[in-house]
């Protein structure tokens, strides 16, 4: 697995609060391209802001933010620059624990949106990378049903669709496979696997341990709002070094 | 086959598919005989009301005679409403997006336009643009601006101008809470693909939003065609003003009243089948 070069996020003391709650406190982290990263971490203890933290859909408060190419130094004191926020998001594909698919819209439709309303694609440009995108996950024969005839696998597998359209140099993952059926986690946990064999950047909060096993590149630990420990998930999952991980990891295996 | 056939336990094991389809069967009859039993409550009543009629020497001729004169005012009535609810959805969507906008000038004026216009009789509403506003204009001429009479409205403009204002105004908490109840996934989706926040409202939540309020704009609709029976004051040739020119002459207050309210009630009858309609045709993408 070749990872050299620079990284493609990075990551700069960051910090949030929500009013008085210190969420974030200081994480540092780089992301090299074709890294698959799994955070993991009991709720609360801010991974989720994390990832959210990283195409501002929450806003940090201190530190700051590159992703390919593209720095946003927090400024609490300022409002953020809207076309640096854009930016970022045109780099980043977002899969949501909910989905959040559009319901007015038939998969194929959901997955072209965001090339014609912000790539400013025709439709005629669109459907092609459209089909493309619902073939790599499989889900071609559905591409005129809408979201409330798909099962949730089937759901989050378009939403991983739409956000691949958009051709992200990184994929966030935010606990894609928390609200499906056990039976139903198989199907997007191997459209994830196929991502990372094909070298997508991944970040993914997630407690997926066959996922982990499979495919990350580098596991991390995160409680309290910081980054306690990180490294390979074989390391991470059978020799923790820091006790908080080990009583974690024992509730979760 | 009987309910009897069911109840008691038959030797062996019943046919699930026979048992499925007697059940429904039974279902279905006391529905539609639910929905006879009603129908006949309702034509109970209006013979009920017509044998009320008779007894004051009420002159169904006299209704029959005048009947078309008082629909030709019904174009006007649906005239007037149509064109003040498409008005009127405008100025709720401005009001609401307002509402919800950060900036203080938009939260200021929205906030102000619902509070003067809630608080005030619709009538007074009409009396201030029909006979206040052309004060303002005539005073505007007089002082040499010429464009000033642009305020000096005719009757039916002068109506259109107060339903839209009054109905945009209480439409606007409709809209605010239509676009409010899409949930911030949706948004959050939109903005994550990089979407900017008037993209986001145009294609993901407004689309979505009026699917929701589909059935209060049909009853707004429903209600300001009745309610535009008050621009019959500044003598608009709708369905009131014609009623009430012949009840006032001859006398004749049930019969033309009466043939107005069956008029209006006619009407709302076609709009609430509109809206069904609509509302079935909006669904599409919600059924399993």
């Amino acid at each position: 697995m070749p990872m050299n070069g620079k990284p493609i996020v990075r990551v700069q003391n960051l910090h949030k609060w929500f009013d008085m709650l210190h969420v974030l406190k200081g994480v540092s982290l780089d992301v090299m391209p074709r890294e698959v990263v799994m955070i993991i971490g009991r709720s609360g203890s801010g991974k989720s802001t994390l990832l959210r933290c990283l195409n501002y859909l929450e806003q940090p408060s201190l530190g700051a933010i590159r992703v390919a190419g593209v720095t946003i130094a927090a400024d609490p004191k300022r409002k953020p620059d809207q076309k640096k926020i854009r930016d970022i998001r045109l780099r980043t594909g977002m899969v949501f624990q909910e989905f959040n698919l559009f319901p007015h819209m038939t998969a194929l439709e959901n997955v072209i949106e965001g090339l014609i309303t912000v790539k400013k694609m025709t439709r005629e440009q669109a459907v092609p990378i459209g089909e493309i995108n619902l073939a790599r996950v499989g889900m071609s024969d559905k591409r005129d049903v809408h979201p409330i005839r798909l099962s949730g696998g089937q759901k989050q597998r378009v939403a991983i669709a739409r956000a691949l359209a958009m051709e992200p140099a990184v994929m966030l993952f935010d606990e894609p496979t928390s609200a499906l059926d056990p039976e139903l986690v198989g199907e997007v946990i191997s459209v994830m696997e196929e991502l990372a064999r094909e070298g997508m950047t991944m970040l993914v909060v997630s407690h997926e341990m066959a996922f982990a096993r499979e495919a990350a590149h580098r596991v991390i630990y995160m409680d309290q709002g910081e980054i306690i420990e990180q490294g390979k998930p074989d390391d991470i999952f059978s020799r923790p070094s820091d006790p908080r991980t080990y009583q974690f990891l024992e509730r979760v295996l | 086959m009987s309910a009897n056939t069911l109840a008691s336990p038959m030797p062996g094991s019943p046919d699930p598919n026979a048992v499925g389809r007697e059940l429904m069967s039974i279902k279905r009859r006391s529905e539609t005989g639910l929905r006879i039993r009603v129908a006949a409550v309702w034509i109970g009543l209006v013979v009920l009301l017509i044998v009320g009629l008779l007894t004051i020497r009420f002159s169904p001729q006299y209704m029959i005679e005048h009947a078309g004169f008082v629909l030709l005012g019904a174009g006007v009535t649906v005239f007037v409403s149509v064109v003040s609810i498409l008005i009127a959805a405008v100025l709720a969507l401005l009001g609401a997006l307002g509402r919800l906008s950060a900036s203080a000038i938009a939260q200021g004026v929205s906030s102000f336009y619902i509070s003067v216009i809630r608080g005030t009789p619709l009538l007074i509403q009409i009396y201030l643009i029909y006979l206040g506003l052309p004060q303002i204009g005539q005073q505007l001429v007089n002082l040499g601006i010429p464009q000033g009479s642009i305020l000096i409205l005719d009757a039916v403009p002068a109506g259109i101008l107060a339903l839209s204002l009054n109905y945009g105004a209480y439409m606007t908490e409709i809209f605010r809470a239509g676009i409010q109840s899409i949930s911030y996934g949706q948004r959050e989706a939109a903005l994550a693909m990089g979407m900017t926040r008037w993209q986001m409202m145009r294609r993901i939540v407004l689309p979505q939003a009026i699917r929701v309020i589909i059935p209060d704009i049909g009853n707004q609709f429903i209600a300001m065609q009745k309610d535009s029976a008050l621009v019959s004051v500044m003598g608009v040739w709708e369905i009131t003003f014609r009623a009430s020119r012949f009840a006032r002459k001859d006398a004749k207050f049930m019969e033309m009243f009466l043939l107005a309210a069956l008029l209006y009630w006619i009407l709302t009858i076609i709009s609430s089948r509109l809206q069904d309609w609509l509302e079935k045709r909006m669904a599409h993408a919600y059924e399993r």
